[in-house]
């Protein structure tokens, strides 16, 4: 086949999706309609789970950990890193800090022991902190009530613990653990800060401590640490640079595991990679409704054509040719509405992240596995759904079209024209 | 025969012969009973050893221990002199701990009754539980015979339904000829035995017999707890207004 009679096709298949203008521009709106409402539905769905992820590692956790091997889940107060000797904590926090894409280094210890004051006795979780290293990757620093962050021989608790046992800042509190020797750690010390996290036990069974202080409350080396948490610039880049900083670290202690979020928080990496399913089978639903419609107009078109195409079929034109040329114009009609529905997506995800669409008056905010999520509807730019919708939208002409050009290569010439 | 106290520690873990036990056969009342009304209203005084090994490390405590009944004791840690003065005050069903460095007294709230007791292998609850043990229990004898050539009793005890307990079953062997303990096993709610305690050493202290050395030792592991009496004097003369706050305070 010559190249201009394969041209000649496309042209006349363009031709004949313009002889009835309006039927075609409504046709390819509806397409255009499905196009931005995948794109938008997928990228409101994005942007909750990014919300989701955002909020479930940036309160706390961080999106990258590093432990000692098998200190989770058990969590036990002798899995520290290095063992009991410990490692060198500050080559440790510089060695992570130094990595591309990590934004904060924090380094924890922990501990579980009582919190008393008066008559009044609570269980409590004790974390180590460092106050100036925390605020980079918790928020813990920005939401104190009063006070602030615990320096040495000073301790911070959160709002609901603080009302239990009825200490305020300034007060003494005691604390007691088991210290790593086996001992009974117990000893006083000044309340400096009351936080509101207003999420999961935090604000009712935390306690923060700097951290030497709590290495020699639980009567451990100043070398011994559980935890690393680590923020990154960017959530979605965390698999990768969680893989830059096990390779950083890797020299300083054989038993580290360096772990992202997806890792640590399994169920929240879960319920995020379900979305990502859901968002394919919006597609599938959006685009297969758009198939129907699309097939049954082009039907229609077809029909309205018929003599010519028994015309052409006399004049010796292949049946398999006039199907061509119905396919083909399915795949224009797809094209247009691509074309109008990505610049018509473009502005308006633009828009709504711009402004995000706020919710509020209608729920409240809830937190939902250690994550908070507000009401704010918002989308998240990505290349992934708006390529997967494009090709759904051509594929959805393509499918489209391929009974009316089964039926118009089937057609019989001579009865049609004979208008049996 | 002189009948043993058994000192208040082992009173608290091993016996809950509180006498009234409405569904418990008589016969085992009866024995229960006798055992109870070895120590009922005596005060006993003395000095023990708490040897603790875990996987993580070992150390050994003395302290100075003094009991009325099974309701009221006082412990105070002798040595190691890091921890000289820590006291540990149960009274019914209430324990309260001083803490030396930080000089106060705190209350151990319930939801740390099930945590350790001075890093050993012993409860806060396993403290206290002894009042209540034979009003949770049902108990029946197992065996009763011959066990490595000495005539035993065996008691099963289980949970009465609703009774707030974390055991599924607990297991005694009982010496007859003097109505010594030999060991307890405890057994979780899938029936898998959870911790093991033994006595041994069963010779007169302080004019009684006694079992002066106990062996308790969770069922996983090499971890194991063990105490053994150094003194005991019995018949002390000791009053309830002794087992104050202010005297757990107290350095005597």
């Amino acid at each position: 086949m010559s190249r201009s009679t394969r041209d000649i096709w496309w042209r006349m298949a363009w031709r004949n999706l313009w002889r009835n203008r309006r039927r075609t521009v409504l046709t390819a709106s509806a397409l255009s309609f499905g196009f931005v409402a995948a794109v938008l539905v997928m990228g409101f769905m994005n942007g909750m789970m990014q919300e989701m992820v955002s909020n479930g590692t940036e309160v706390v956790t961080g999106q990258i950990q590093i432990h000692a091997e098998g200190y989770r889940p058990e969590r036990s107060i002798h899995g520290t890193m290095g063992g009991r000797e410990g490692l060198d904590i500050s080559a440790l926090v510089a060695a992570a800090a130094a990595q591309e894409g990590v934004a904060g280094v924090a380094p924890r210890l922990y501990g579980g022991g009582l919190v008393s004051s008066g008559d009044e006795t609570v269980g409590a979780v004790f974390m180590g902190v460092d106050p100036a290293r925390e605020p980079g990757v918790s928020r813990f620093a920005s939401v104190f009530v009063e006070g602030g962050m615990p320096g040495p021989g000073e301790v911070a608790v959160g709002a609901a613990l603080a009302e239990k046992i009825g200490i305020a800042v300034g007060d003494e509190a005691v604390l007691v653990a088991p210290a790593a020797d086996g001992s009974t750690g117990n000893d006083l010390f000044v309340v400096a800060g009351i936080y509101r996290m207003d999420l999961g036990g935090f604000d009712d069974s935390y306690a923060l401590l700097e951290l030497g202080t709590l290495q020699d409350f639980l009567a451990m080396d100043r070398t011994r640490i559980h935890e690393v948490a680590i923020s990154v610039d960017r959530v979605r880049d965390a698999d990768d640079v969680a893989e830059r900083v096990a390779v950083a670290v890797a020299g300083l202690s054989p038993d580290l595991v360096t772990e992202p979020w997806s890792v640590f928080l399994g169920q929240l990496y879960f319920v995020v990679s379900l979305a990502s399913a859901m968002n394919s089978i919006v597609a599938f639903i959006i685009f297969g409704m758009a198939v129907f419609g699309v097939a049954n107009t082009m039907l229609l078109a077809t029909f309205e054509r018929r003599r010519e195409f028994a015309v052409a079929r006399a004049l010796g034109t292949s049946g398999g040719a006039l199907g061509r040329i119905v396919v083909y114009e399915g795949l224009l009609l797809g094209v247009v509405a691509l074309a109008a529905g990505a610049v018509l997506a473009f502005l308006l995800l633009a828009h709504i992240h711009a402004n995000p669409i706020d919710l509020s008056s209608f729920v409240g905010t809830y937190s939902f596995m250690g994550s908070a999520i507000r009401p704010l509807l918002t989308v998240e730019y990505s290349f992934q759904e708006p390529l997967v919708s494009a090709v759904a939208l051509l594929g959805t002409g393509i499918v489209s079209a391929l009974l009316p050009a089964w039926r118009a290569a089937r057609l019989p010439p001579a009865d049609v024209l004979a208008d049996r | 025969m002189k009948k043993a106290a058994i000192p208040f520690i082992l009173m608290a873990i091993v016996f809950a012969a509180a006498p009234v036990a409405a569904q418990t056969d008589p016969e085992i009342l009866e024995i229960l009973d006798d055992v109870d009304r070895m120590w009922q209203g005596e005060s006993s005084a003395g000095s023990m050893r708490m040897e603790i090994d875990t996987e993580h490390w070992s150390r050994s405590l003395e302290m100075q221990i003094w009991s009325l009944g099974t309701d009221y004791s006082l412990i105070r840690v002798e040595s190691p002199a890091r921890e000289a003065g820590t006291a540990t005050l149960k009274v019914d069903n209430e324990v309260w701990n001083y803490l030396p460095r930080a000089d106060r007294t705190i209350k151990i709230p319930p939801s740390m009754m099930l945590g350790s007791w001075m890093g050993s292998h012993v409860t806060n609850d396993d403290l206290v539980k002894e009042s209540r043990l034979i009003d949770d229990y049902d108990i029946v004898i197992s065996y009763e015979g011959d066990r490595d050539g000495e005539a035993v009793w065996e008691f099963t005890m289980t949970p009465r339904p609703e009774a707030p307990v974390i055991w599924g079953r607990i297991e005694q062997r009982i010496r007859k000829r003097d109505r010594m303990p030999l060991w307890a096993h405890y057994y979780d709610e899938d029936g898998t035995l959870a911790r093991t305690m033994t006595f041994s050493d069963i010779r007169a202290m302080g004019g009684r017999t006694v079992p002066t050395r106990m062996v308790i030792e969770p069922a996983d592991g090499e971890e194991r707890t063990v105490i053994t009496y150094i003194e005991l004097d019995f018949d002390v003369g000791l009053e309830e207004e002794f087992f104050s706050l202010r005297n757990l305070r107290a350095r005597q």
